[in-house]
């Protein structure tokens, strides 16, 4: 019984997860797919002179188009240097009011590739962001695309067709795009209208976003982080990364670049901090650029961001970029499979070093073990002490919980259906529900009168929280060790109890690690890093403010982008944090086990 | 007077208390069923490989009816594999019975609760009245003896487990042929238990026509006739029909012998394996992987371990307990069958109930239940990875098949061992000596 009743599992898996940063313990990247030969032919893209024409040429342009894509100058140019162009039109619904509609507009141009039918084909995509976008500009990777457009036209190795695609209104454009290029929906039917393409290459094997604020660029910085947490083939991030230093274009990731430190501590810190970052980002779910929205085609895709201050002396110009975009697609285009080889499972602490899915992952099951482990005593200790268990009611109550939880997942659906506006609903209704529901344990007070009950009812909630961590981590493993980092620790302690003050403990415990009141405070630490200067009350509405603009924009996510965060926080976590409120928060009597005792 | 009278009067309340159980469970597992069918969820559940083998997959009839409408055959291509007769027999009763697809799978899932529910009740019934002289066993293990609460529960509990296990529900839900399959496999348990050899034949001629496997069960069938029922002439009356009525179905699937395009199809899909389209069986991956020169043999070995293998033994050591027996090769049929689905598991889970007397003895139904709600959950997910996202493998998914079976082997080597241990100590009692030292019975 040793290993069982000492559930420090999640401590181990947590102290595993957080030393896989130093690099005692992780890897050194490497080239897995031969096929991809990075940087072995001579560079020679010239036309950055060009690229500056048409850079001080679309300057003028878009200040004739206050906010709206230049797409008859676009297609001109695309038609100029000999590609099949052709625009885009697509409609968005707005998920949260039904009488929103908005346009947008996608100009793309295909280079055909002389060397191969059109069976398989590479993206060059760009976002467009029009003077008034909050953004900065992306004018100069417009340039530098239509330049290497110019290049490429007329280079006689292409084996895939090459799409240089620039997209309007973000990640909508690239979203609609790319549902209208493989012909399906991902979000909610009626709500992104995606339109129909003209012309088509055939199947994306990768794809490089391009978001270059600065003529002169200081830093490339490599993000990789994608829709649901999905990352790209690693020999992708490689590929980037190697021609990068061979160009001697400045890259990172993060914004950082490795440290060499002689204290393995401070080693371990530096890459740590960095990690951290990443799983930040990952975590939520969001992608942090065009390309987070290729992955979930199986297309490998990423961004190179280029910003204009430098932690480099130098800066490199157009003919250092267009060369690296050259290197880029000439190794891609010598791919003979899909990418299959490397890691599309890791975690980066620095770019040049990785943490596979099987050094990660025993840390995740580690936690998910302490869970189970805890789960089996119970139900050991049940067996010995033979108390009386309704095992029909807890059923019930735990699907009761789930239906509360569905009910969450479909509420914006349902409010959308009756017409009315569904932020403004939502903001009310879903605390209502919530809070609503913390009463049932209260509601419930003749169901629930042994302590068998509602220790099975723990045990399905352990079990639940255990089996969806490792689910979750399989998809998204920044989010599976956040959530475990996070509940678990206090799912171990929870307990039915006849103790008020330990009941009362646990009760607030249990109300911090609330989805919502975890969004409150990821939130709040945002802001606070945002405007640290403001008062307390102004802080704490700017925060609650943020936190309901969280929850209706991930609502808005899953509609349009299919985006599952939403859904199974809804679906799974808020029905087991119910299930763990209930079991903490119940009365009952202790009666059956007097009469064991009596018998013994 | 006034007792006896009271008493028929309690009885028949009580049964209508049952009644009344059982049709409200029925009714909200129907509805449960078609609420769920007529959602979206539907189209998604039927497409999952768990679900859908080649043999088990609704569309599969669908598109061999429409292709035996056009009087073109079928089985000319790779596609269908279902016999005629089975085809033919989904065909007239979806038209002039039922007349909703919804409704037919529906209603062969509940018709499976209702014969599992007498069948268990009969069974239940015997197995009490075999225990019914306390006296003779020993004193210490008294308490596990089948009584009168375990006879009146265990019927209940098996309908309960038919209904609202979520491996059957997610077959029936997805049209999983195999739903139907399992229909008639009730049927032939309740004819087994019911001492009805006609019954008990038919049906599992039927079963064996369909997936081939169930041919192995004839022997926990005869054992029962001779060893339950006590009648060596039904017993023999019993293998002659089942060998009339596997010929008669042969004759009709072949149309009188003039056309045995199907055995290739159905039969040789069963045994050679040629579709490997993953599932949660242990052939796909094995299969892929091999080099072609030695598929034969480990056709003939992996067949002959879905088969035979365990049969002489288990025979052998359950003589005495053909039920227990029929439990355990159903269970064994389901894992190492070649395209497994998960109405399989959900059909023979169905059965635990009966075992309630050998939970005391049993050591590892938490780890296993534990595994089989992960490697469920885990499944579709790296399904998603592999297929979708193309970013898991095929290495991912078969993990967790193999765990999966790995439970379901640990599940029935748990029971099995709980029965042996039980039996052994309602003969000798649990005090043990040898040699003048406590001994405790482990499974080595």
């Amino acid at each position: 019984m040793g290993l069982l009743t000492d559930p420090s599992g999640d401590q181990r898996g947590i102290i595993w997860f957080a030393s896989l940063a130093s690099p005692l313990f992780n890897a050194s990247t490497y080239f897995s797919e031969n096929a991809l030969l990075p940087g072995l032919v001579k560079s020679t893209f010239k036309e950055d002179r060009f690229a500056l024409q048409y850079f001080q040429e679309l300057q003028d342009e878009t200040q004739k188009h206050e906010s709206s894509i230049p797409y008859s100058w676009l297609l001109a140019k695309f038609r100029q240097i000999g590609l099949d162009s052709y625009t885009h039109d697509f409609t968005l619904h707005s998920p949260l009011n039904p009488n929103d509609t908005y346009y947008g507009k996608n100009v793309y141009g295909i280079l055909r590739a002389p060397r191969a039918s059109s069976t398989e084909a590479l993206v060059l995509s760009v976002p467009y962001r029009p003077p008034k976008s909050i953004y900065p500009s992306t004018l100069p990777s417009i340039a530098i695309q239509l330049a290497f457009a110019k290049f490429a036209a007329k280079e006689k190795y292409w084996a895939k067709d090459i799409i240089f695609l620039i997209t309007d209104h973000e990640q909508l454009g690239i979203q609609a795009w790319l549902e209208a290029y493989h012909g399906v929906t991902c979000g909610n039917e009626g709500t992104l209208n995606h339109g129909t393409l003209k012309g088509r290459a055939g199947a994306i094997q990768a794809a490089i976003n391009l978001e270059l604020h600065s003529v002169k660029i200081g830093q490339i910085d490599i993000k990789i982080e994608g829709l649901n947490g999905q990352l790209p083939n690693l020999d992708l991030f490689n590929l980037a990364g190697k021609i990068c230093i061979k160009e001697g274009v400045f890259h990172t990731f993060k914004g950082k670049t490795p440290k060499y430190f002689r204290d393995p501590y401070k080693e371990w810190l530096y890459s740590f901090k960095n990690m951290l970052n990443m799983v930040s980002t990952q975590a939520t779910g969001v992608p942090n650029g065009n390309h987070g929205l290729f992955l979930r085609f199986g297309i490998q895709a990423l961004t190179l961001e280029g910003f204009e201050q430098g932690k480099a002396g130098s800066r490199s110009g157009f003919l250092s970029i267009g060369r690296v975009i050259e290197g880029i697609f000439r190794s891609i285009n010598n791919l003979l499979e899909r990418f299959h080889q490397s890691f599309f499972f890791y975690i980066l602490p620095s770019h040049d070093r990785y943490i596979s899915i099987g050094l990660y992952m025993p840390a995740v099951c580690m936690i998910a073990a302490a869970l189970i482990i805890k789960a089996c005593a119970k139900w050991c200790k049940m067996q010995e002490n033979h108390t009386e268990i309704r095992y029909i009611k807890v059923v019930i109550q735990f699907i009761v919980m789930h239906c509360i939880g569905a009910t969450v997942m479909v509420f914006p659906e349902l409010v959308k259906a009756l017409n009315s506006d569904v932020s403004s609903t939502v903001s009310y209704g879903l605390p209502s529900v919530l809070v609503g529901s913390l009463l049932i344990p209260f509601l419930l007070k003749s169901v629930n009168h042994s302590e068998g009950s509602l220790n099975l009812l723990c045990i399905f909630g352990l079990l639940e929280l255990g089996t969806a961590l490792i689910c979750l981590s399989m998809n998204n493993i920044s989010l599976g060790i956040f959530c475990g980092t996070i509940s678990v620790p206090f799912a171990l302690i929870a307990e039915p109890t006849k103790n008020r003050i330990f009941k009362i403990v646990q009760a607030l415990f249990w109300c911090l690690i609330h989805p919502l009141s975890i969004l409150f405070f990821v939130v709040s630490i945002n802001t606070f890093l945002m405007f640290h200067q403001e008062n307390i009350t102004e802080f704490v509405f700017r925060a609650l403010d943020a936190t309901k603009q969280a929850v209706i924009y991930s609502i808005a996510d899953s509609m349009i982008y299919g985006n599952w965060l939403y859904t199974v926080v809804s679906t799974i976590f808020i029905p087991n944090w119910l299930c763990f409120w209930n079991v903490i928060c119940s009365d009952f009597k202790r009666h059956n086990v007097n009469v064991a005792k009596k018998n013994n | 007077m006034i007792t006896k009278k009271s008493q028929k009067l309690l009885k028949s309340s009580h049964s209508l208390i049952i009644v009344c159980k059982v049709s409200f469970l029925l009714i909200l597992a129907a509805l449960l069923r078609y609420i769920i069918m007529v959602s979206k969820y539907q189209n998604i559940i039927a497409n999952h490989v768990e679900i859908s083998t080649p043999l088990s997959s609704w569309k599969r009839v669908l598109e061999g009816t429409f292709l035996f409408s056009k009087n073109i055959n079928p089985y000319e291509g790779d596609l269908l594999h279902e016999t005629p007769l089975a085809l033919h027999f989904y065909k007239t009763v979806l038209q002039f019975v039922f007349k909703n697809v919804n409704v037919m799978f529906i209603a062969f899932d509940l018709g499976t609760s209702v014969l599992l529910y007498f069948a268990t009740k009969k069974y239940a019934k015997k197995f009490r009245e075999e225990h019914a002289e306390i006296e003779k066993f020993p004193k210490e293990v008294r308490d596990t003896l089948p009584n009168q609460d375990y006879e009146n529960k265990v019927p209940l509990y098996v309908l309960m487990s038919v209904l609202f296990n979520p491996f059957s529900f997610l077959g029936c839900v997805g049209y999983s042929t195999v739903g139907i399959h399992n229909f008639f496999m009730s049927m032939f348990i309740f004819g087994m238990v019911d001492s009805n050899f006609l019954i008990s034949s038919l049906a599992l001629a039927i079963c064996s026509s369909v997936s081939l496997y169930p041919v192995i069960l004839i022997l926990p069938l005869i054992t029962y006739f001779v060893k339950v029922h006590k009648s060596y002439l039904q017993a023999l009356l019993t293998l002659l029909s089942f060998i009339t009525f596997l010929t008669l179905i042969t004759c009709y699937n072949s149309n009188f012998g003039k056309d045995f395009s199907f055995v290739r199809n159905v039969y040789g899909c069963i045994l050679t394996v040629p579709d490997l389209q993953p599932n949660i069986g242990l052939f796909w991956y094995f299969f892929t992987e091999m080099f072609d020169h030695f598929r034969e043999l480990f056709i003939y070995s992996f067949q002959i371990n879905a088969t035979i293998l365990y049969l002489i033994p288990l025979t052998i050591t359950f003589r005495n307990r053909p039920f227990v027996l029929t439990v355990a090769l159903l269970f064994l049929i389901g894992i190492f069958k070649s395209y497994p689905c998960l109405s399989d598991l959900g059909f023979v889970l169905s059965f635990l109930p009966t075992f309630m007397y050998l939970f005391s003895y049993c050591q590892q139904g938490f780890v296993i239940s534990v595994i089989l709600l992960m490697t469920s959950c885990l499944a579709p997910v790296l399904w998603h990875l592999w297929i979708y996202s193309a970013s898991a493998n095929a290495n991912f998914y078969f993990g967790v098949t193999l765990a999966y079976a790995i439970a379901q082997i640990f599940l029935v080597t748990d029971v099995l061992f709980a029965h042996t241990k039980w039996e052994f100590y309602l003969k000798h009692g649990k005090d043990i000596k040898i040699d003048g030292e406590d001994t405790k019975l482990s499974l080595e």
